[in-house]
């Protein structure tokens, strides 16, 4: 049995991920128990191969193994320091966690100094653009252009300090919306885009990987059954759906 | 019922269906023409790695997982192929436990095609817990001390493409493929800091905002989600190649149209009725 799995391997996989595509898309159509199953199986999976990861490249090799192979003891520590996050779920002793979760949000606070410099001061300086010369051509000058209004429209639209009562700033802040509208379409768009290739990603694996496997598999006769009776099984469940309940007649006294 | 009102009312199930069916086509045939338009993102991420010393090394960081291989797949596969073809060492280190697997697999699969061998060509730094604050920092100060082994737990020394690595001077680039928000945490920590380029592959999902940073100068190039990828294939001479990431664009561009198509379709059915309706309540103003 070992020998035919270990033969059989990379089919075996094909199958599996192919039944699992199958599964999991059976949502589309409705809500239903393959599905669920499909889905606890692919969180349990994860969920275990996440813990073997971890321990595997992690622990195993950065802390167990110098702490128990290498004399390097003090490694010990970590595992006091880490357990110190489990105190949230005593009422008592909530306070040990709390000294952890300061550490750290101290650390991200720091960080956030530095993210802020880094991501933003660049942008700052490039917003800064020349209108002309520099060697720019007319089609350049008016991108600027662009790039201003759409950049001031934006802007006028976050200014919340005061009313937009004057007509200038009512009327800048309302392209401001619009175009922050455009942009959001654009995301939308691109979301679409995403969403369909990772569909489309499915299907590829489908029709080249899992399709000649089919082919192979065809050849055979258990197969055929085994197709046949699901077939059979698929239109009798599709019936039986989509037949009207009958009518439940109240009897009353 | 007349047509218009139909058309509002299509079960979603049946357009899933024609969905389906538009893109099995373009997946059933292959074809291997790549797209002719080329972004500026994606030229300059080519550029970028065309300049890249070959005694430097490049880091490509994954991020994505199994459920985002249909875009980061092609992407790694891509950039890996032309730093083989360049001869320009790199590291593949993944954030993710399964892309751990997925991105060695891709390598793997390269490294037999091109003739290349691991340890020499390239190496697989394994999954690492992502904590860039400390991680990127470390890694561009002392590489050796931080990064320590690779997937297989053999010392970095003993692996000659990474073996003179010792901080961030000693680094071309670094490519991340992600799925996710990680872009920031790169120019803030790593490429910033020790002026390294970047370059940015992400899912589509995620590019669009992505476009500030490259009007900044902050990104060096970009591949927006697998036509990206498709258009950096046929920047490295693989124009005719049937690739997945070329099949993935013609069935992405057959299922784009036919979205707009329903789009207009349902739109009009929409101001049939209306006026319709209106046309029933008297008529107009």
């Amino acid at each position: 049995m070992v020998t035919w799995i270990a033969k059989n391997a990379p089919a075996i996989t094909i199958w599996c991920a192919a039944l699992s595509t199958f599964a999991i898309y059976s949502v589309l159509y409705a809500e239903n128990r393959f599905y669920r199953f499909f889905e606890h199986i692919f969180i349990g999976l994860a969920t275990g191969y996440g813990v073997y990861a971890t321990w595997a490249q992690i622990l195993g090799p950065k802390w167990w193994d110098p702490m128990v192979k290498q004399g390097q003891w003090y490694w010990a520590f970590a595992a006091v320091v880490g357990s110190m996050f489990y105190f949230m779920y005593s009422r008592k002793h909530a306070w040990i966690s709390r000294v952890i979760f300061g550490l750290f949000m101290g650390l991200a606070a720091g960080g956030m100094f530095r993210e802020f410099y880094e991501l933003y001061f660049p942008q700052i300086g490039s917003s800064m653009k020349p209108i002309a010369g520099h060697g720019m051509s007319v089609w350049d000058s008016l991108n600027v252009v662009v790039f201003y209004v759409i950049l001031l429209a934006c802007m006028s639209y976050f200014f919340f300090s005061f009313d937009h009562k004057n007509a200038a700033t009512k009327k800048t802040a309302a392209a401001g919306r619009w175009f922050l509208m455009i942009g959001f379409g654009a995301i939308f768009g691109a979301t679409v885009m995403g969403r369909m290739t990772l569909f489309i990603g499915r299907f590829n694996f489908l029709i080249n990987d899992w399709g000649p496997q089919v082919k192979i598999a065809w050849a055979t006769l258990p197969f055929k059954i085994v197709i046949g009776l699901a077939v059979v099984w698929l239109i009798v469940a599709l019936i039986r759906r989509t037949k009207p309940p009958k009518a439940k007649i109240a009897i009353e006294e | 019922m007349n047509i218009f009102t139909r058309l509002q009312t299509i079960d979603r199930r049946v357009l899933y269906l024609l969905i389906a069916l538009v893109i099995t086509v373009p997946l059933l045939v292959r074809p291997g023409r790549h797209p002719r338009v080329k972004f500026n993102e994606v030229r300059n991420a080519y550029k970028t790695i065309s300049n890249v010393p070959k005694d430097k090394l490049v880091i490509i960081s994954i991020t994505w997982g199994p459920g985002t291989t249909a875009e980061n797949g092609p992407q790694t596969e891509v950039m890996m192929r032309h730093l083989f073809q360049r001869g320009v060492k790199f590291a593949v280190v993944s954030w993710d436990q399964a892309g751990n697997e997925l991105s060695y697999e891709i390598g793997k699969k390269l490294e037999k095609e091109m003739g290349k061998k691991y340890g020499v060509d390239w190496v697989h730094l394994g999954y690492r817990v992502y904590y860039p604050q400390v991680v990127f920092r470390g890694m561009a100060q002392n590489f050796q001390k931080v990064m320590e082994y690779d997937k297989f737990h053999t010392p970095l020394s003993k692996l000659p493409a990474v073996s003179g690595v010792k901080t961030s001077k000693d680094i071309g680039a670094v490519i991340e493929i992600t799925p996710s928000g990680t872009l920031e945490l790169w120019i803030a920590y790593f490429n910033g800091p020790y002026r390294i380029p970047l370059i940015y592959c992400p899912t589509a999902v995620m590019a669009a905002e992505a476009y500030p940073y490259i009007d900044s100068g902050q990104i060096n190039g970009m591949l927006n989600g697998v036509i990206g990828a498709a258009q950096y294939e046929a920047l490295i001479g693989m124009q005719n190649a049937k690739t997945d990431a070329a099949a993935t664009s013609w069935a992405l561009s057959a299922a784009h149209i036919f979205i707009i198509l329903l789009i207009v379709v349902g739109n009009l059915g929409y101001l049939a009725t209306k006026r319709a309706a209106r046309g029933g309540n008297g008529g107009g103003r």
